[in-house]
């Protein structure tokens, strides 16, 4: 500072990078501040405020504040949490790892086999349209199939291979594993038709001269090079599965409530906040530990290409 | 040759896993159209009756309007904060930008219910009133990280050179913005902003807990299917099937009309 007062404009270059950094900052500021300050006010202060609420207890449908950890410490000890968390966690999975079975072919062929660009963006179209459509209409088409006045059973019995309806399709776990994965396989098949649109014909090709068979491509080429788009959509469908409420009580039977339906109970019917709040924090950190997880996990599988 | 692998067999999979998804679409709108009182066989005949009712029904017709509403406001959200979010995860390099990125994520992984519960303790504490507004604010914050990453990704491809070059040519912030940044991410903004607009249209989760005396389509809908099956709730269900189909199909034609001007002018 003194320094350039002394020598003069010419040859002040460490002013002039300060005030510009000063003003570089100033940008960033301009840029970061809204939604820092968005992000601060709906989401930190929010969960600050549960975290408030989990340490009190509820008592005659009131919330009285205190310093304990005894919901946390429920949360993973007393029934039902820790087993409906548990079972939440088996559905997401399911769904997860069903989905992006049945997608696979679909992605497959949408990246490899479609001859012209038209019809390429034609089987695209088609693969967005259910995503899009309303996922309540969704889990409501496979109450209608499943159910015992359904499509399925009406045909079992027309073609006479069964004299009642068949009970076991709804209203249990099997169902609601059916309906999620029905809801994510579109989301499946675009995250992974996303990672083998980027297998270059170059490889294919060369692959292909140096005499590898169809399924010696597929295992050591596009499977292995599927992988970041399999977990990418993976995780999304196991996250929204997972927070599900919608399929359980659709389609679900009486034991397959899964957290966010007990989350519902405990503020609607019990008014028991703390606990409440203890499940979302709990659920939250987990929710976070998967980002960190997922974004290391696609880092590794990446295929250079 | 990009294909490989036994053709015939590969889209016979493909073929099956397309009507996995659509046959379930087919049957609520071929059930929309059967004259019966419940859903179900055999087919008694179309008729039109599930229509009149659906549009005579003032709570369903009102629920639109609220949806569009609060789509409306999280399209507005979405874009005010979350725009400025992408530039500067983009540009800048600042002290907990780790930890400011994994929260914006957030909610993707996070269950509705609890994003629903964290805001719902939030504004009892205020006092607000439940409202379409605070679904709006819910949904907001839930769905700001869609914006964020089409609109980031879409700034990562572009690279820094245009701006570079325009800030060297004497732009100002404002300059840049408004000639440089904003024509270059036009079209994933608006993708963006329409991927908004259709998940909140449908959004059940968020809105759950934060609704109020007045409810948006889902929620009257859940109602709906919660008390009884009306064949009333088919054709609400074909016509939401076929917005839907409309609205997608103009996305796509938009951005992908955009998206190869945009790579002939590079």
């Amino acid at each position: 500072m003194t320094q350039a007062t002394l020598t003069g404009a010419g040859a002040a270059p460490g002013l002039v990078l300060r005030s510009a950094r000063r003003i570089e900052r100033r940008r960033m500021l301009m840029w970061l501040i809204p939604p820092i300050a968005w992000f601060t006010v709906f989401m930190l202060v929010p969960y600050g405020l549960l975290f408030y609420y989990s340490l009190g207890h509820a008592e005659d449908m009131r919330f009285v504040p205190g310093l304990s950890l005894a919901n946390f410490v429920k949360v993973f000890t007393a029934e039902p949490y820790l087993g409906v968390i548990l079972k939440s966690a088996r559905i997401g999975l399911m769904t997860a790892v069903f989905s992006a079975i049945i997608a696979w072919p679909l992605a497959f062929a949408l990246a490899f086999h479609t001859r012209s660009a038209a019809t390429k963006f034609a089987i695209y179209l088609m693969v967005i349209v259910p995503w899009w459509a309303s996922y309540l209409v969704k889990a409501y088409a496979w109450k209608t199939i499943l159910g015992t006045n359904g499509i399925l059973n009406a045909t079992l019995q027309g073609l006479g291979l069964t004299n009642e309806p068949v009970r076991l399709f709804l209203y249990n776990e099997f169902s609601v594993v059916l309906t999620l994965t029905y809801i994510f396989t579109p989301f499946a098949v675009l995250s992974i038709y996303a990672q083998l649109e980027r297998v270059p014909t170059s490889m294919i090709e060369a692959a292909k001269n140096l005499g590898a068979g169809g399924w010696e491509i597929f295992r050591r080429i596009v499977l292995p090079i599927s992988i970041p788009g399999v977990i990418a959509g993976g995780v999304i469908t196991f996250s929204l599965a997972f927070g599900d409420f919608v399929a359980p009580v659709l389609v679900g039977g009486s034991d397959s409530l899964m957290i966010s339906n007990i989350v519902i109970n405990l503020l609607g019917v019990a008014f028991d906040w703390p606990m409440a709040a203890a499940i979302g924090l709990v659920i939250i950190t987990l929710g976070l530990g998967l980002i960190s997880l997922t974004g290391w996990l696609e880092e590794k599988t990446q295929v250079r290409l | 040759m990009r294909a490989f692998g036994n053709r015939p067999f590969v889209i016979s999979l493909a073929s099956a896993v397309l009507l996995f998804l659509y046959a379930p679409l087919i049957v609520i709108v071929i059930f929309s159209f059967n004259d019966s009182d419940y859903t179900g066989l055999p087919f008694n005949g179309v008729t039109l009756r599930w229509y009149a009712e659906l549009l005579s029904d003032s709570k369903i017709l009102g629920s639109i309007w609220n949806s569009v509403y609060v789509g409306l406001g999280v399209v507005v959200l979405s874009v005010t904060f979350g725009l400025p979010a992408a530039i500067a995860l983009e540009r800048y390099e600042f002290p907990g930008k780790g930890l400011f990125r994994r929260i914006v994520m957030l909610p993707i992984v996070l269950p509705g219910i609890i994003t629903g519960v964290a805001l719902l303790s939030f504004y009892l504490t205020l006092h607000l009133r439940l409202s379409l507004h605070t679904i709006m604010l819910g949904q907001g914050t839930a769905l700001m990280c869609i914006t964020i990453t089409e609109v980031f990704a879409r700034l990562q491809q572009m690279g820094k050179s245009q701006s570079e070059a325009a800030v060297n040519l004497g732009a100002n912030e404002w300059e840049v913005f408004r000639h440089v940044t904003l024509p270059g991410i036009k079209s994933s903004l608006f993708g963006a902003m329409l991927i908004a607009f259709s998940i909140s249209f449908d959004e059940i989760a968020v809105t759950f807990l934060l609704t109020g005396r007045e409810n948006t389509l889902p929620m009257t809908l859940w109602s709906l299917l919660r008390r009884e099956v009306t064949p009333e709730v088919n054709a609400a269900s074909t016509l939401i099937i076929a917005v839907s189909v409309i609205l997608i199909v103009i996305g796509m034609y938009a951005s992908r009309g955009k998206g190869a001007a945009g790579n002939g002018a590079h």
